[in-house]
């Protein structure tokens, strides 16, 4: 816990404000990280042929997330919802 | 809010016709919820007992806001927080007097059960005054066989839509020393989620806690709900009545950290004057754990048992009081109008979720009211603690994945026999194949649906579409690690009962009956109305060892503290203790 604490009158320990802050995070981070290498190795053992398919489509997923931001900044909000409708009708077709 | 953008929903005064139960008598009465003053208000009147009021929400428009119906040009419902469950067969028929006096479940209830309770003992280690379920205030003693327990658990996962989670309640559970093998009973009955509601007795002994918790953790249990007021010693003093708390608080983390045991959700019960000003420090103290904690109930305080109407508007408090107070509390970075949601947003989105990752589905599809929730991560980057909405725009997501699960919902029940009808058990292996094939390209159009509302990239959306893809329950869930659930969950009494709320609870206690049955009533009803009845046909009688276990004033087995005092009189040092 931090140092910034009040006590009031009754004796209570009072928190001025929760931080919302861990120091913990490249712990986690890294603690995250080996279950994704874990869950990757349980499935290749599962099906290589599955995981073929899931790493090479998130190694696309991972490209488009980036460049998608970009796109994003540069279209503005009004353009950005026609595409979000228009890329919605495209996901949604044949389903 | 997203919703209320551009509609004339904040200047119509909210009105709601319904029916209630008297605080005195528990008849069946008529009842309005309607706005005042910026509040709703409960009003109801007992021919015998008079008027009665109760605040469900202190902010209308927050209310308003989980009311809303979102209509299309024609007039029709297209997007709202009170969603259709889909209920199992019921267990008996409803009389006359319809809800709530038929529980079992009945054939008026909406929803089917998500979360599944036992109560395994009224046995507890601690005699808070205001406890419903407490051997020495009862009278009796109710503590159901293993056979009984397994008879609850089989009633459950029969079911055709089955809870994946059960909750062991009390009293206190880990008083039992059978607790262990009960966990496991509920993994072979095919529980996903086991889970107890504690105050951490079994789990904060000094010699042999952290060893237990292992042993429990490897017999099946997956969550402690534990039961946690505050950082304040004082704190538990005016809630518990026992002195010293905090230090028995912190074995509990502590041997959890040991243990290896890492899904804690701290539950605190927030009465006005008395645990609000804890809810700082209950987060701070849930981040600075983060590797044991995994979420955070705040529980505002259900008023079942006979009190004034002074007190009762004294210790009144409501799900939209708490997230104020947590947004002045995290100094407006949780804030009321964007970081909180319904429960019941997520309940397409949660079927979804489920189809794809080939897990079983939990129906969230109780009432808008019964509680709210936020999502919290570390981001990597920064080590703070940003609610998820921070990475996405979560209405935009839920809209699509609501559409998307529309147009997909038909291949749960039907997925591709086409290849089987002609060519057998050959022709059923080709149509798995098929069946893989459909969903991985689902899988890849619904991430890339949700791709395109996200509003910064970032390693957490990468973990997750990885570990959604992966397609069981241990991988989606261990999504969670490092993550704080925050909910605030306002369970029901009888001065603001709404039988609306109550026909579409998922949280469904299990008890085992005399007569070889096992009755299913939701929560709030069983704690409301029918507890007392139902135990008096299962309770057994209280024998002196029962009566003298445990001295309440220190929240301990008698056998623990005597242990401690040398043949002489004097004290045992901590190290040389030798109980359990």
């Amino acid at each position: 816990m931090t140092d910034e604490v009040t006590e009031t009158k009754d004796g209570f320990k009072v928190r001025k404000l929760a931080e919302l802050k861990t120091t913990t995070a490249k712990e986690l981070e890294d603690a995250m990280l080996k279950r994704v290498d874990y869950f990757k190795e349980q499935n290749e053992k599962k099906s290589s042929f599955n995981s073929t398919i899931q790493n090479t489509f998130f190694k696309a997923f991972s490209s488009i997330l980036d460049l998608k931001i970009g796109i994003d900044k540069a279209l503005g909000p009004e353009n950005l919802k026609q595409v979000h409708k228009a890329i919605d009708e495209l996901l949604l077709f044949g389903l | 809010m997203y919703h209320l953008d551009g509609t004339d929903i904040l200047d119509e005064p909210y009105y709601r016709k319904t029916f209630s139960v008297c605080p005195e008598c528990l008849k069946k009465i008529p009842a309005v919820v309607e706005e005042d003053d910026g509040k709703i208000f409960m009003r109801k009147t007992c021919k015998e007992h008079g008027d009665f009021e109760d605040v469900i929400s202190s902010s209308a428009k927050y209310y308003k806001w989980t009311h809303y119906q979102k209509k299309d040009i024609n007039g029709n419902v297209v997007w709202q927080f009170e969603k259709n469950g889909e209920a199992n067969p019921p267990d008996c028929i409803a009389d006359d007097r319809g809800c709530p006096y038929n529980c079992g479940l009945c054939n008026e209830h909406l929803s089917t059960c998500s979360l599944a309770l036992i109560d395994l003992t009224n046995r507890c280690n601690f005699s808070c005054n205001f406890c419903y379920a407490n051997v020495e205030q009862s009278g009796y003693w109710i503590e159901p066989s293993l056979e009984d327990i397994d008879k609850v658990m089989k009633h459950f996962r029969s079911k055709p839509i089955p809870p994946p989670a059960i909750m062991f309640t009390g009293g206190e559970p880990t008083v039992r020393k059978d607790f262990p093998e009960i966990c496991k009973m509920a993994k072979d009955n095919g529980f996903q989620e086991v889970i107890v509601a504690t105050n951490g007795y079994g789990f904060q002994r000094k010699n042999g806690g952290a060893e237990w918790t292992k042993k429990c953790r490897e017999m099946g249990l997956d969550t402690l709900y534990f039961q946690f007021d505050g950082i304040n010693d004082a704190t538990y003093e005016k809630t518990r009545g026992i002195k010293g708390l905090m230090k028995y608080k912190m074995r509990v983390i502590e041997n959890c950290r040991k243990a290896g045991f890492d899904s804690i959700v701290l539950v605190a019960t927030i009465a006005t004057g008395v645990t609000d000003i804890e809810i700082g420090n209950i987060i701070q103290f849930a981040i600075d754990n983060i590797d044991v904690v995994r979420g955070i109930t705040f529980q505002p305080v259900s008023l079942c048992g006979r009190i004034s109407a002074e007190e009762m508007h004294e210790l009144r408090i409501t799900n939209a009081d708490v997230i104020k107070e947590i947004e002045k509390q995290t100094g407006g970075k949780l804030n009321m109008e964007n970081a909180w949601y319904p429960l019941t947003t997520i309940v397409e989105f949660g079927r979804l979720i489920a189809y794809l990752a080939d897990v079983e589905p939990a129906e969230f599809t109780c009432h808008p009211d019964c509680g709210f929730a936020t999502y919290l991560a570390v981001d990597p980057d920064s080590g703070e603690m940003v609610p998820l909405m921070e990475y996405f725009d979560p209405l935009e997501v839920i809209d699509f994945a609501n559409r998307f699960w529309e147009k997909v919902k038909h291949k749960e029940k039907k997925p591709i026999q086409f290849f089987e009808n002609f060519l057998g058990d050959f022709g059923k292996t080709l149509d798995d194949g098929l069946n893989f094939l459909d969903k991985t390209q689902l899988r890849a159009r619904f991430l890339l649906g949700v791709l395109q509302y996200m509003k910064k990239p970032g390693k957490l959306m990468d973990m997750f579409s990885r570990l959604l893809m992966n397609g069981d329950w241990e991988s989606v869930s261990s999504f969670s690690y490092g993550t704080l659930l925050i909910s605030s969950m306002h369970f029901q009494d009888a001065y603001n009962m709404d039988v609306e709320r109550t026909k579409r609870c998922i949280v469904h206690f299990g008890v085992a009956m005399p007569n070889g049955t096992v009755k299913e009533l939701p929560f709030c009803t069983m704690n409301t109305l029918h507890r007392p009845e139902i135990e008096k046909q299962v309770a057994k009688a209280i024998t002196q060892k029962v009566r003298d276990e445990f001295d309440t004033s220190v929240g301990q087995a008698r056998e623990d503290i005597e242990i401690e005092v040398m043949p002489n009189g004097g004290t045992k040092k901590e190290e040389e203790d030798s109980h359990d």
